[in-house]
């Protein structure tokens, strides 16, 4: 089939869209177990963010996506310090109504601000056409795409690498040593959640220049990286990325050989499929953690 | 626990009691749109139009010297919500008129509801054909039908635009479907042949698996029923993707909004439309400068029809001499509205006609008449 | 127990006699809608207060007794009293499906496999066009016909009383749910899941039970409100409606019978008179279940059974102490 390439570059394109905006959500969820249904909302925030930044300040892309991310890695910081905090040992259902208050405030308050039209953050590259092969793209999407993988490499450093990379692995292998040890526990939690709301809303700044930005589009962005975190296993970062890449290409070719209409279905059949026989993920070998 | 729960009973009991009796003082009308959700950006523009049509009303004194008074409620596009803004406006607010609610199985909803406390309900924007054929006796409508829309311009298209071939893409509701399936019937009697049909969900964001498959079907044309949100994104990938067919469609794709978002992907595209701000017609030129004064942006189609659809009822209100249903209903019959863009007049089924729409095409970011045409009684 | 039935019956008691002292048709059809949400909040209480998981499927069910007395009524003409229980148990089944597979899986999994299975059916019910009309949904699903002779009041009247025998009936059924073997042995589940195992409590076939009959509850009241607005769209299986439910339980206080009727209440209440705040309505909406979660995490009753425990602990003697916090337990 001829269309074959271009559904691939498409389904790859979009996965790697939604392995970074699940980033964020894996992290929370595997570290924390905390059922972060404010994500979409957050990354909505970005984007709208980025929007004031760079259409009402005036600033260009790159100082617009470090002002987003500053300001609302503070904010997860806040939230996490002030509301998760206090419910963080009753288990998962406090969560859950939590964030789910949460991102009612947010996506409506936002709503008010800023309206309900789409808003369009300027790319720094342009959006026209760019034939590779057979293949269409533009230099707006692989710019997207480069900068996607560009942050997947920085968290990676971080975890991996850095002082604070360990102290939260250590954290999500077992709370109680690290208290031990010496780890201020609360201020990494608090640390993981700011990382995961950067990592969100960077990702929605990002592609409200590709696409653009509304106030409701929380809720899909949600469901999504669900789907993904699910696919790849909670608190996996590999599991993320390629969930990610797993549905954009599952919904890319389903799309193009059924029928658009029911593209959303594939993921949630997915999750279905994944959770019945493989509910840690696609790639977790390991049955037990934390 | 006994005290709790009859305490909270006591005070519904209390709530009701407290609705004060209304004199004879201003005249209301109760209005359901979406203020909230996907579509508010055009729920609110037909606030807009609406207010903008009352505050002229009331500087000219109102009807028979009284005031008229908006009460709006959010039915967000939802038959439950809407439903129940109906219920509230209808016995709380006891207004005698209804306007509303936007999307076509939200107005179904309401329509129910008014036809069973006897209440006229004027739909500006409602556009699904079937909705004038349930035998209901106390609906209205004042907007075009893509039936209508279908039967005047396809021929149009298909001559001027050589269309041999045609690609539709509709947004998955009850509007985008109707739509696609009305013009596709009419131009596949003209002998235009369809090579797609696919529907995206609304708050769709990527099409490229659309547009994949749409430029390997190589179109002469693509018809698109889409609102602005997901036109424009829709439309700009469109030229992303490097497809050069002739795009047409219906939706609010001529407002100065869609142009701004889509920017230069939007030049070439037809628009049949039942109203643009640049429209022939003498009344259309005082309109678009009370609301460009006043909102300081262009009207399109969503504030022409708040406008068009709060001038009726005020208009029939008047006839009627009264605050009454009934009469209100009957002096809606004998509408003969002068609107911006034509005349406004209705079938004994509800069903508006008379007033003009129009085939733009979008040059240089401004929109330009193609044809206007008069919409005949069906 | 006692303090339960006597409660629950004065509820319903003043609930019947509503419509005989008010005759304004909005509050009673704000009457009407809270009982209706009762009745979901009630079956959705089995699943999350008595079996212990968090469900975000529930509209699932909804939506499936909706559909199914839609189509019923309207392509085989069935009558109402006929519809409403056969959506029932249209739900019931799905309830079994759904069960039989979601029920395996414990915490956050298990909310969003419940989660994807309503978005499915979502999915389903807006695509299908042929079966479900998509997203025109079926509008026009016929009220009993002797209605059109009476006057809107007296209709009011007739759809009140039938929300009230359907709350009368989830009530009734929860109740003697919760209290009988079932019941208890569900409550020993969610304590503590492998203790009950090891007295033989097989986990899985209660936590079916309790499923089964929230679905079948929240099945027939999607037929009541099938036929009440007359209109049924994908929009029944949206996440929005399942936010409401799951807020009318926690608000309201899980795992007893009581909380879920305070949380429609207190939720519909809300809903309505934040209507006059307009647009701030839902952002305020949001703050109140983050301070409901902060400040009152087992709800109003909860809260307010709590209040009384600490009372009795005051006023008792040691040894009576151990005794009536015993008597408490139980729901």
């Amino acid at each position: 089939m001829e269309l074959l390439p271009q559904y691939i570059a498409n389904g790859l394109v979009i996965g790697a869209f939604y392995a970074l905006s699940a980033l964020g959500l894996t992290l929370i969820l595997g570290l924390m177990r905390v059922v972060n249904f404010a994500h979409g909302e957050l990354y909505m925030v970005g984007g709208v963010m980025g929007w004031w930044a760079t259409a009402r300040l005036g600033l260009d892309f790159f100082s617009g996506l470090l002002l987003v991310a500053v300001v609302l890695g503070t904010f997860g910081w806040l939230i996490d310090r002030f509301l998760i905090e206090r419910i963080r040992d009753q288990g998962e259902e406090p969560g859950i109504l939590l964030t789910i208050g949460l991102s009612i405030f947010l996506a409506n308050t936002a709503l008010l601000l800023v309206g309900t039209a789409p808003l369009k953050i300027e790319s720094p590259l342009a959006g026209g056409p760019l034939f590779i092969g057979p293949i269409v793209l533009t230099k707006a999407r692989l710019f997207a795409v480069a900068v996607s993988i560009a942050l997947m490499i920085i968290t990676y450093l971080v975890i991996q690498k850095t002082r604070l990379g360990r102290a939260m692995r250590a954290t999500f292998q077992d709370p109680m040593a690290a208290k031990l040890v010496g780890i201020r526990t609360a201020n990494i939690y608090a640390g993981t959640f700011a990382m995961g709301t950067v990592i969100a809303s960077m990702a929605g700044m990002l592609l409200g220049s590709i696409y653009s930005t509304q106030v409701s589009i929380g809720g899909l962005v949600s469901m999504k990286a669900f789907v993904v975190v699910i696919l790849g296993g909670m608190g996996s970062f590999a599991g993320a990325i390629v969930g990610g890449l797993l549905l954009g290409l599952a919904e890319a070719l389903w799309g193009g050989y059924v029928a658009t209409g029911w593209v959303d279905i594939i993921g949630f059949i997915l999750v279905i499929l994944t959770l019945l026989f493989r509910p840690y993920g696609l790639f977790v070998k390991r049955a037990e953690r934390a | 626990m006994k005290y709790l729960t009859s305490g909270i009973s006591g005070l519904m009991l209390v709530s009701c009691a407290a609705v004060a009796a209304e004199g004879a003082g201003p005249v209301r009308i109760g209005v359901i749109q979406p203020l909230t959700g996907s579509v508010a950006y055009n729920g609110q523009a037909y606030v807009r139009g609406a207010k903008l049509a009352v505050a002229q009303r009331n500087a000219q004194g109102g009807i028979n010297g009284r005031q008229v008074q908006l009460q709006i409620e959010d039915g967000q596009c939802q038959p439950a919500n809407s439903v129940n803004a109906a219920e509230k406006l209808i016995q709380r607010n006891k207004v005698p008129v209804l306007a509303g609610a936007f999307c076509s199985s939200a107005t179904a909803a309401v329509m129910a509801v008014a036809e069973k406390y006897k209440i006229p309900l004027l739909s500006g924007v409602s556009s699904k054909a079937d909705l004038t054929e349930k035998g209901m006796k106390y609906f209205f409508r004042s907007a075009e039908t893509d039936r209508l829309m279908a039967r005047t311009f396809s021929k149009i298209l298909a001559d001027d635009l050589k269309l041999k071939s045609v690609a539709y893409i509709g947004v998955n509701d009850d509007w985008g479907r109707g739509g696609v399936e009305d013009f596709e019937k009419d131009l596949n009697a003209l002998g235009v042949k369809s090579v797609m049909k696919e529907y995206f969900d609304h708050g769709t964001t990527d099409f490229y698996t659309l547009l994949t498959k749409l430029r390997a079907l190589k179109p002469d044309g693509v018809f698109v029923a889409a609102e602005t949100q997901d036109g424009s994104i829709l439309v700009k990938q469109l030229k992303e993707f490097g497809i050069e067919t002739k795009v047409f469609g219906v939706g609010s794709w001529a407002t100065a909004d869609f142009i701004g978002l889509t920017g230069e992907a939007s030049e070439g595209i037809y628009a049949a439309v039942p109203y643009v701000s640049n429209m022939k017609g003498e009344r259309n030129a005082g309109f678009v400068d009370s609301y460009q004064k006043e909102y300081k942006q262009l009207p399109g189609k969503y504030d022409a029809s708040g406008y068009n659809a709060m001038n009726i009822l005020m208009q029939a209100i008047e006839r009627a001499g009264s605050d009454e249903p009934e009469k209100i209903r009957d002096a809606l019959y004998r509408t003969d509205y002068k609107a911006p863009n034509g005349r406004f007049q209705f079938t004994e089924k509800g069903e508006g006609y008379g007033f003009d729409t129009v085939l733009v095409q979008i040059q240089g970011g401004k929109t330009h008449v193609v044809t206007q045409a008069r919409t005949e009684k069906p | 127990m006692k303090i339960q039935r006597t409660c629950l019956s004065a509820f319903m008691l003043l609930a019947a006699a509503l419509p005989f002292i008010v005759s304004d048709q909005y509050i009673l059809h704000v009457a009407i809608i809270v009982m209706f949400y009762a009745v979901l909040a009630t079956s959705l209480n089995l699943v999350v207060g008595y079996v212990g998981e968090f469900s975000l499927g529930h509209t699932a069910f909804l939506g499936t007794g909706a559909y199914a007395a839609a189509l019923l009524s309207t392509q085989a003409g069935w009558p109402m009293w006929a519809t409403i229980p056969a959506a029932g148990v249209c739900a019931a089944v799905m309830g079994t499906l759904i069960g039989a597979i979601t029920l395996r899986l414990h915490g956050p999994f298990f909310v969003i496999i419940t989660l994807s299975f309503s978005e499915v059916l979502r999915l389903i019910a807006n695509n299908w066009v042929a079966v479900t009309k998509g997203p025109m949904g079926i509008a026009g699903v016929p009220q009993p016909a002797f209605l059109a002779q009476i006057d809107t009041l007296a209709g009011k009247h007739f759809y009140y009383a039938i929300a009230w025998s359907l709350l009368a009936l989830a009530l009734y059924l929860a109740y003697r749910f919760v209290n009988s073997n079932a019941g208890r042995a569900a409550v020993a589940i969610r304590e503590n899941r492998y203790v009950a195992q090891s007295v033989g409590i097989r986990p899985l076939n209660y936590s079916m039970m309790a499923l089964v009959l929230g679905a079948f509850l929240s099945g027939a009241a999607g037929g009541f409100y099938a036929h009440y607005i007359s209109f049924v769209g994908p929009e029944m299986f949206r996440f929005a409606f399942m936010v409401t439910m799951i807020t009318m339980v926690l608000i309201g206080g899980k795992g007893t019978l009581i909380g879920p009727l305070v949380g429609a209440l207190l939720v519909t209440f809300l809903e309505e008179y934040l209507r006059e705040a307009q647009e701030l309505r839902l952002s305020l909406f949001g703050l109140i279940v983050i301070a409901i979660v902060l400040f009152m995490p087992n709800g109003i009753m909860g809260f307010v059974s709590r209040h009384r425990e600490k009372r009795e602990q005051n006023q008792a003697s040691p040894l009576n102490m151990n005794v009536s916090a015993t008597n408490r337990r139980s729901a």
